[in-house]
């Protein structure tokens, strides 16, 4: 297949460290229009981390960013947002104290007028949940007594706010059911067919492979195996993860 | 009451339009689906335009459809949904309840007493599973489709048959919960799977020693029937979709492999052998490729998944069927050669089907009919017949979008219900 010269997202030997830990040592990740790409390690092989450097969380320390092949520096997370990148961290960004439409716009309030409009973000807020089949009747409830999948679609529902270019999602079936697991796969083919690029981490091959082009193995901070999931065989991932294989 | 809605409609899709009416067609998010007139015409109910009587009705309609889309709901959360007063919708599910649509049920809510109203269901459930290559899907439906759930759930490649039917299993539960009903109101279940006919060889790869039905039937405590794909798209496109008000059809279904089913006055013809319909194992090429059923140059040798990938990896690196029609619909010539063969091939196979059988029309469905071309291609092989009809109607495009999942489902609930009648005795 041939190499785009300008993909959506570009890593290039990224590099990242936390005092003494090693985070990411020369990571390198491709991300393109219409494309999902699969981050896949053990605990701590810096999925997670590399989730932040894209959302402008942590800065990285080698190695540079680039979108549309242009170098970027993302130092805060409002300027990945500008960007068109939409993050959904493991653990979830939100407000516990407040009701479930407030956490959806949060930051990106509409206003009619000088005032808050309230109602149709309730309306939007409710077609966004509808999408993703989660069943919150109320949502003039606090965050902190929704269920955690409910809570899970709630921070996914965000994404569906701004109009982005790149979508990271970071274990987001991690604790749902499975006909919430199901609207968030089919989301994610959504969001390819519309030509967005995704980033998917997760611990789930079944889910990875049933929706990801490419499978990127990350371990130890280090690359490990890129794998296009039409070919690649649980074992051949997992393996990678493992370290029985090296790249 | 004067309450017409078509079955599919949801609430988000009448918020949706809610919103765009308010905004002005203000964009609302990627996934926002537009272009449809249906709320404009569900609002449109008897009774004079803002009359009482048509607000009530509406404001009816929105609670239906509130109770449609969450399964159970308390009338707390219903006045939260719709944006009615708690009086409002007690009095509406008051009327509601009396004219036989809505259940209510004493339940406890954050602790308080309250009201949880389900639709009212016309006979048990029946669930119809689908399981392909690479997604799977569940519909669940009483028998006057006043209550379905369904849901789709992409699958990976040479997915497993423990994982995939343990998924299976937990969506059929939850559809039926969100229902508002639970696993003993299911009657019939009908599982449409590659090689339910039996034939080993035709099964997903890995699914070969196991009976998926069986398996499923175990982890649900219910009858399984397993269904043929062609013969649940055939039940499926002569009761809902293309072969209406046809006597009799022949359904091909062009997808990674190429498989066919008879259908004569809304059933297809069973009882013949486990083969019949295997149209993808009939001679395509006599000097072929062996095929998995040991035969040398069948149909599905030279026109499936597989093959018409092969033709293209070289050049294209390796594509799915449906990547290569989609780029055979963007004006890739490579990918329209492979696909315009494939019609040919498959075109040949119906026209020598259609020449021994004679039925009314011929209904193609599957992958490869998306590409408009594909359905031409065929229409020109079979007028090549002059024993064949050479109208257009003779050759149709399949109009399920679901009709695996639905077929499925229909043939279940026929073995749930003999002679096909809509009501069951209690």
């Amino acid at each position: 297949m041939k190499e785009n010269p300008k993909p959506l997202l570009r890593l290039r030997s990224v590099s990242k460290h936390f005092g003494g830990v090693q985070a990411l040592t020369g990571i390198d990740l491709t991300v393109d229009r219409g494309e999902v790409v699969a981050l896949v390690g053990d605990n701590a092989a810096g999925k997670s981390t590399v989730a932040r450097l894209i959302a402008g969380v942590y800065q990285p320390d080698g190695g540079r960013i680039e979108f549309d092949g242009q170098p970027v520096s993302m130092p805060t997370a409002q300027s990945a947002i500008a960007l068109g990148v939409a993050t959904v961290f493991q653990e979830f960004a939100l407000v516990e104290k407040l009701d479930v439409t407030s956490n959806i716009f949060l930051g990106r309030e509409l206003i009619r007028g000088t005032l808050l409009d309230r109602s149709l973000m309730d309306e939007l807020s409710r077609q966004y949940l509808g999408r993703l089949r989660t069943r919150i009747a109320d949502l003039q409830q606090p965050l902190g007594e929704l269920s955690a999948g409910q809570r899970q679609c709630v921070a996914i529902a965000r994404t569906l706010v701004s109009e982005p270019r790149l979508v990271v999602l970071d274990e987001p079936t991690a604790s749902l059911s499975v006909s919430q697991t199901a609207e968030v796969l089919s989301y994610v083919e959504d969001l390819r067919d519309m030509g967005l690029g995704v980033i998917l981490i997760s611990h789930n091959l079944t889910d990875v492979r049933a929706v990801a082009d490419r499978v990127e193995v990350l371990r130890h901070g280090r690359n490990n195996g890129s794998f296009p999931a039409a070919t690649a065989t649980y074992e051949e991932i997992l393996a990678a993860i493992t370290g029985a294989t090296r790249a | 009451m004067g309450i017409q809605m078509a079955p599919e409609l949801g609430l988000r899709d009448e918020l949706s339009k809610r919103c765009q009416a308010l905004k002005g067609g203000h964009r609302v998010g990627p996934l926002d689906s537009s272009g449809d007139d249906r709320f404009e015409r569900m609002i449109d109910v008897p009774g004079a335009r803002g009359s009482q009587s048509s607000l009530r009705e509406a404001n009816s309609a929105s609670v239906v459809e509130a109770v449609r889309q969450y399964g159970q709901i308390t009338q707390v959360e219903l006045a939260a949904v719709t944006g009615l007063s708690p009086a409002t919708v007690s009095n509406l599910v008051k009327n509601l309840q009396a004219a036989g649509v809505v259940q209510t049920q004493a339940t406890v809510r954050s602790g308080r007493r309250a009201q949880a109203v389900s639709l009212v269901r016309s006979s048990d459930l029946t669930v119809g599973v689908h399981v392909g290559r690479r997604r799977m899907e569940v519909l669940v439906s009483d028998a006057s489709w006043s209550v379905t759930a369904n849901q789709r759930l992409p699958l990976p490649v040479d997915h497993r048959y423990d994982t995939t039917l343990d998924r299976v299993a937990l969506l059929v539960a939850e559809l039926t919960e969100q229902v508002g009903a639970s696993l003993d109101d299911v009657g019939a279940i009908g599982l449409a799977v590659p090689g339910a006919s039996g034939i080993a060889f035709e099964s997903l790869p890995g699914w070969e020693a196991i009976d998926p039905a069986e398996v499923l039937a175990r982890r649900l405590g219910r009858a399984v029937r397993p269904i043929r794909e062609a013969d649940a798209v055939g039940v499926a496109e002569s009761r809902f979709g293309a072969l209406r008000g046809a006597a009799s059809g022949l359904v091909i279904r062009a997808s990674s492999v190429t498989e066919a089913s008879i259908v004569v006055g809304g059933r297809t013809v069973q009882g013949l052998g486990a083969g019949i319909g295997s149209i993808g194992h009939t001679a395509a090429d006599p000097n072929g490729r062996i095929c998995r059923c040991g035969a040398r140059g069948c149909l599905n040798t030279v026109v499936s998944q597989v093959a018409l990938s092969d033709l293209l990896r070289v050049s294209h690196g390796p594509l799915s069927l449906n990547s290569i029609v989609t780029r055979a619909r963007e004006g890739d010539s490579g990918c329209r050669q492979v696909v315009t063969h494939a019609a040919m091939v498959i075109g040949a196979a119906a026209a020598d089907a259609a020449t021994l059988l004679a039925p009314e029309r011929i209904c193609l469905s599957g992958v490869l009919t998306a590409d408009d071309q594909f359905l031409e291609t065929i229409r020109t092989v079979i007028r090549a017949r002059p024993l064949l009809s050479s109208s257009n109607e003779f050759v149709v495009q399949g109009e399920c979008a679901d009709a695996e999942v639905r077929g499925a489902l229909a043939m279940a609930s026929d073995e749930a219900a003999p002679m096909g009648s809509a009501t069951r005795e209690a």
